[in-house]
This record gives C-alpha cells, structure tokens and sequence, in this order.
C-alpha cells in the first residue's frame, strides 16, 4: 500500500517536471509540421495561414489576460496599434531587422501596459473595461497627433525580401507564414508556460478570489500590472504581424471592432483554455470570407453585406457561450 | 514508445496531417504572364468597396465595369476570349484592401486588376499583393493620387483619373480667375491621406493661399459632429467664403447635411472635389434637391444625366440592358469608361495576351483610345496619369451637372508646376454601338 502510494506520489512528480518538456516538444512538432505545410500549400493559403497564427496572438493575450487573470480588457486592439508603432519605427527610423523590430513591438507594448496597467492596476471589471475601451477610441486618433506616426496616411512596415540564401523565386508569402506562425509558436508556448508557472497560480487564484488571494500573500495589485503587461507584449506582437502582413500601419488598422473581435475569437476559443487559439483565429480569418461568399451566393443588399459578418461572429459568439463556454475542447473530452 | 494517450493522440495527429499535407497538391504554375488567361476567357479582378460609408457612394463601380463586359462578351468579346471580372469588397479599409487585392492574385489567379478604388487602399494593396514582383497590371485605378504615376514604385499601375494636384491646380485658378469668388475668405476640408495631402500639394503649387490651415478628417470618413463643428467654426468668416471639399461622396453629403442642419447652406460656396460630387448620390444619401443646387464641382466627363451625349446614351443603354434596376449615375459612367478603356487595352495587346504586352499597348497606344473623357488620355511611355484636364460646372436641383457659366471651358495641365491652360481639345467620337474597334 505505502509501495503504490509513493510510486503514484513520484510519478506525479515526474510528471509535472516532464511537463515543460513534452509541451516544448509538442510545440517544435507543431513548428515541424507547419513547416511540411508550408512547402505543399498554395500561397494564397499561406497568407491566410500567416493571418491565423497572428490572430491566434492576438487571442492568446487576451485569454491571459481576462482567462487567467480575470481582467476584461475592450481595448486590445489599441495595444495592438502600439507594438505595430513600435515596430514600424524601429525599421523606418533605425534601420533594424524587421526581427527585431517584432521584438521591439513586443517590449514597447509590454512597457506601454506596464504603465497602463500601473494607473489602472485599482480598477476592476466594468471600470477597466471601460478604461481601455476608451483607450481603443482614443489611440488611434493620438496617433494623427504625432507627424512621427505619419497620421492618417501611416507608416510602411515592409519586412523586405526573404533572405537571398531561399532563392529569388521563394514566396514573400511563405516568408510572412514562417515569421507568423514561429512568433505564434513561441510566444503561445511562453503564454502555456506562465500559465503552468507559479505567475499562473496566482493569476487563477486573483481571477477566482482576489481577497483570499490577497490573504494567501498575494500582491493582487501588484499582480494585475504583470498580466497586464505581459498581455500587452503579447498583443503588441501580434499587432507588429498584423502589419507586416499589409504592409503598413495606420490608425485605420485597428478600429474598436477589431478588439472586439479579439474577444470574441477568445470566448469562442474557449476563455480559459489556450488550446483553441489557432481556432480562434481561423473563425476570424473564415467569418468574413463566409460572409462574402454567402453574399455574393444569395445577392443580399448592402445592409445585408454590412451586418453579415457581425450578425455571424455574434450568432457563433452567443453559441459558444451557451453551448461550449469552456471552449470547444471539452465536447470532445470523455465523460466521467 | 509514447505512454502518455494525449501525447500519442498528438502525435497520430501530426502523422495525419503530414499525410494530407503531402497527398496536397500545389495549384499547377501557369506562366505568370498569361495568367487568367485562355483560349476563351481573360479573368479580371476588382477590389473595391462594396459595403461601409465609401460602400454606399461607390459600389455601382465593379456592377457598371461587369455590365459593359457582358455586352462586349455578348458582342463576340476580345479577340474570341469572354471577359469574367471577379469583384471583392474591401469597404475602403486598407487591411481588407491588402486582403483581397492578395486573394484576387493567388487565389483567383486574375490576369490583371482593374478599376481598383482609392489611394492608401491601392497603397497597401499593392505592396500586400506584391503586384509589382508578380508583373500584375493594375488598370485605371479609381484614384488621383500622382505618386501612382511613379513608375519606380508603381511599375504596373495605370490611373483612372486624372491626378489631384492637377484637380487642385485647375480649381485654384477658377477661384482666382472668378471675380465673385476670389475676393472671398476659402477654406479647405480634406481626407487626411495622400487623397488630401496631394490636393494641398496642388494648390500650393497654384499659389493658393487658404484663409486657415486645411481641416483633416481621417480616412474612414467625416464625422457628422466633426462636419457640424468646422462649419460652426468657418461660418464667423465674413462674407460667403468658399469651401472646398477634397473628399469622397458620403463625406462631401455629411458636410453638405451638417450645414442644412446648422442653417449655412446659403453661408458658403461649396466647391468639391470631381471624386465627391456624384448628385445622384448626394440625394440618395439624404442632402436636399435645394442644397445640392448650386455646389461646384469639377469634372473631367460629361453630366451622367446628359441624354445627348453620344457616350452617355450608349452607356446608358448597357447600363438598363445589363445592369437592371440600377440607375445611370457619374459612378457608373465611370465604371464603364474605365471597362471601355480596359477592352481597347486587351485589344491593342493583341491575340498573344500577355501582361507585359497589355501594358505595352497602353503605354503606347493608351493616348488613342476612345474615352467618355472631356480631357485628353495622358498615358505614354512616361506618363501614368489617366487624363490631364478638368472643367468646372455646377449643379442644379435636379442633380443635372451645367457648365459653370454658362460654357463648357476645359483646362488641361500637368502635377508639377506646369502652367494651367484653356484647351481646345476635342474627344474620339464612340465607336459604333460602343463597341471599341481599334
């Protein structure tokens, strides 16, 4: 009896020092598989690809930073806009590596929600919702502000040709695809990670009770600000790939829909659960293509052509909530 | 051996896809040159917008350039081949415009893009759907916007228009040379993108000078509250000044709803834009007949709404043929001329279609082609802009677009600092049943 007890209590210790592993093993297997994707797909599916993982970015901060650390944010989009800033200045103005201009969309955003998140880190629900949704409206308007940003028109964010070692013929698509979907791939296994780590107990433990989080030694604050801003660097990526993919920023990017529908990719992905996030970003790359296609199929009007997509991304949204509001995954999962 | 079930489950997974990855096959490469091209169709493709504010002005657009296509189809086509246009609406946002424009390339496989609308959508667009590496024509595009005509950027883009700081230049000088107007304070209200920024370059180069610095609205449109605040503001100028709009249609109709609101309809000269000056438009979009009468406007075509204008009854005719139910306006005046244009292109690239060749002809024989046009077709071996000229007109209350004046004067010039012009210059009449024979 004591022989099984300690042989279980072990093996659960293995497991979860095997954990890590197997996650990064199962994520070089992902990058391995796309990779044999991407020689036998077609361009077109390509771009669409490299659409998804930046999508499915963009979702994963947002399930990070409202899944596990219950904090509802309406103005991702906005972060978004400032990491693609970021990244638009960094090769426009400095030169650098469109890679590390990713780099930089990431941190700068990061740093911007750090502050953010330090002035708001006292709000809570409706409030901070609120606050960013303002922030949404108000960013893209700042960003006529500064000749710097290059107002309306924007700034170019050209990532160049692929490297001369892929030949003259290789396919800029493919180049934007294998950018995306790696950023994607580490990045959703780093969000995996902290969500495994000791920052994700917390996270949980905030989101379910902050004042018994509170009296378990949590700094809740103090904690609200690191999600925060490590949802921000997150979508600050996201928003430097979103770019690279037309090839330039401008306020116009990143309209109030589009950080709604980030939230509504997430809570269709299942809010708590990471795993749908490349599904997330698929219903928002397929929506508006459905919604053409039907368009062009029935010969709706202009008003029909208008509110399709969003009649559709709402219909799916109050779907989810009722029948899958833990995420897809669970329907599939067997009942004990 | 793999103990754990999910990680096993993964891994079968993986195996499958792999499988169905290889069994995939790419889509067979057809020459690039001919691609979209048969020995019975030429595939075209337009993105454009279809919905949203600039929606509501300019869908008739890619409707007006399919109808024309099926009466030449109907006619016998271009050189044996049909023409099918393939149109995707990209609602004037510049992430859907890169999108789309990309699927017309990749996924539709189009032998070229035409009638395409709008400056920083055509902007991204291009870069986006790498029309330039692909050697993708891009066909009078709806936009005149000048750095289009730079062939280092732009090496495959031909205008549809006539370009903005030429519209810009043309409109100084009927200020300057109307003794009523010129006296006057002017404003300007503009888009706040190349659109507009190429119009302010214009005007400067005219040496206008504006009474206040140009108001900027962004590029997704003109707010009714922003609308109502500038004019609230521009109305304490003395006297009636003139404003002029360098914008689209809907915004041109939330200015011009923004001052019957505020009672300023008699407050101001209101000259616009040739892009956002479409009467019927206007009064769809709920601006009053009495509001409407009177704008300024520039033009490079004839009044949509003038019957005895040998294009426009033709056209007109298409339009009820195969169009139906969709009434004759300056969008589809345009749409059409520019598939009339695009038609005498294809033909003048010969049976042996190719994209160098199709751009090839329009740079060397583009300046020939029949067009609706009032101005002379600028195209040559160095020269991307549409056409090189304006007149000025005005509307009255039932949309109808009237010589200002009373007589039709054309002024022709150039984007840079050329001297602006009077012309005499006199159009290619149509060919016969509007079915291009060159």
């Amino acid at each position: 009896m004591l022989k099984h007890s300690k042989s279980k209590h072990s093996k659960k210790i293995h497991s979860s020092i095997d954990s890590p592993r197997k996650r990064l093993f199962l994520f070089i297997l992902g990058g391995w598989l796309l990779l044999i994707l991407s020689n036998q797909v077609g361009e077109f599916s390509l771009y669409q690809g490299a659409f998804v993982a930046t999508y499915a970015v963009g979702i994963a901060s947002i399930i990070l930073l409202t899944g596990y650390s219950g904090q509802l944010s309406l103005g991702h989009g906005a972060l978004m806009a400032v990491g693609a800033y970021a990244g638009a200045l960094t090769i426009n103005s400095l030169q650098w590596h469109p890679v590390v201009a990713l780099i930089m969309a990431t941190l700068v955003a990061g740093l911007f929600g750090l502050l953010l998140g330090g002035a708001v880190a006292r709000f809570s629900g409706p409030y901070l919702a609120g606050t960013t949704l303002a922030l949404a409206i108000a960013l893209p308007s700042l960003a006529n502000q500064f000749p710097i940003l290059g107002g309306e028109q924007g700034l170019a964010f050209d990532v160049g040709a692929s490297p001369a070692r892929f030949g003259d013929d290789f396919s800029p698509y493919k180049w934007f695809f294998w950018i995306a979907t790696l950023a994607a791939l580490i990045i959703i296994w780093f969000v995996a990670n902290i969500a495994a780590s000791r920052f994700g107990r917390t996270f949980r433990a905030m989101r379910d009770n902050p004042i018994a989080a509170q009296l378990c030694g949590v700094n809740v604050a103090r904690q609200k600000v690191t999600a925060f801003a490590i949802s921000s660097g997150v979508a600050g990526l996201s928003g430097g790939l979103l770019v690279m993919l037309i090839t330039g920023v401008s306020p116009s990017v990143f309209p109030l829909s589009l950080s709604l529908l980030l939230l509504s990719g997430a809570v269709v992905t299942g809010l708590y659960n990471l795993k749908g996030v490349i599904l997330g970003g698929l219903v928002l790359v397929a929506i508006p293509e459905i919604a053409e296609s039907l368009v062009t199929r029935i010969g709706g009007s202009e008003n029909v052509a208008n509110s399709l997509p969003g009649f559709l991304v709402s219909a799916l949204l109050i779907l989810a909530v009722m029948f899958t509001p833990n995420g897809p995954e669970h329907i599939f999962k067997r009942k004990h | 051996m793999i103990r754990n079930t999910r990680t096993k489950r993964a891994v079968i997974a993986s195996a499958l896809i792999t499988a169905g990855a290889m069994v995939l096959s790419t889509i067979p490469a057809q020459a690039a040159e001919t691609t979209g091209v048969t020995a019975t169709t030429i595939k075209l493709g337009i993105s454009s917008p279809k919905s949203g504010a600039a929606g509501t002005a300019y869908k008739k657009v890619p409707g007006a350039m399919k109808a024309y296509f099926d009466y030449i189809n109907a006619n016998g086509g271009v050189n044996g081949r049909k023409i099918t246009l393939v149109s995707h609406d990209d609602g004037y946002n510049v992430k859907r415009a890169a999108t789309q424009t990309t699927k017309l390339v990749l996924n539709d496989q189009v032998f070229a893009i035409v009638g395409a609308l709008g400056t920083a959508t055509h902007r991204n667009a291009y870069k986006a759907a790498n029309l330039a590496k692909n050697n993708v024509p891009s066909l009078f595009v709806n936009s005149g916007f000048s750095g289009f005509a730079n062939k280092a950027l732009y090496p495959t883009t031909f205008a549809g228009l006539p370009s903005y700081p030429m519209e810009a230049k043309v409109m100084a000088k009927f200020i300057k040379d109307n003794p009523v107007l010129a006296p006057q304070a002017s404003f300007l209200i503009a888009q706040d993108d190349e659109f507009g920024v190429d119009g302010i370059a214009g005007f400067k180069e005219a040496g206008h000078k504006f009474s206040d610095n140009p108001i900027l609205y962004p590029q997704g449109g003109l707010s009714s509250t922003i609308a109502e605040g500038a004019l609230a503001k521009l109305a304490a100028a003395p006297g009636k000044p003139v404003l002029v709009l360098f914008g689209t249609t809907d915004t041109t109709a939330t200015l011009l709803k923004a001052a019957e609101k505020l009672s300023l309809t008699t407050k101001f000269t209101f000259l616009a834009g040739s892009v956002g000056a479409d009467a019927t438009t206007l009064l769809a979009l709920g601006v009053k007949a009495t509001t409407v009468d009177g704008v300024i406007t520039a033009s490079f075509f004839p009044d949509a709404k003038d019957a005895t204008d040998e294009y426009v009854k033709q056209f007109t005719a298409i339009n009820t043929k195969y169009n139906k139910g969709v009434p004759f306006d300056n969008t589809v005046l345009q749409g059409m001329n520019s598939a009339m244009l695009t038609v005498q292109a294809l033909r003048a690239a010969g049976k042996n279609l190719t994209r160098t060749g199709l751009m090839n002809a329009i740079d060397t024989k583009g300046s020939t082609f029949a067009s609706a046009g009032l101005a002379p077709l600028n195209f040559s071996a160095t020269s991307r802009v549409g056409y090189n000229g304006y007149w000025l007109g005005q509307l009255n209350a039932k949309g109808e677009l009237k010589p200002f004046g009373g007589k039709l004067t054309l002024y022709t010039t150039d984007s840079t600092s050329g001297p602006v012009t009077a012309s005499t210059f006199v159009r290619k009449s149509i060919p016969k049943n509007g079915i291009p024979n060159n």
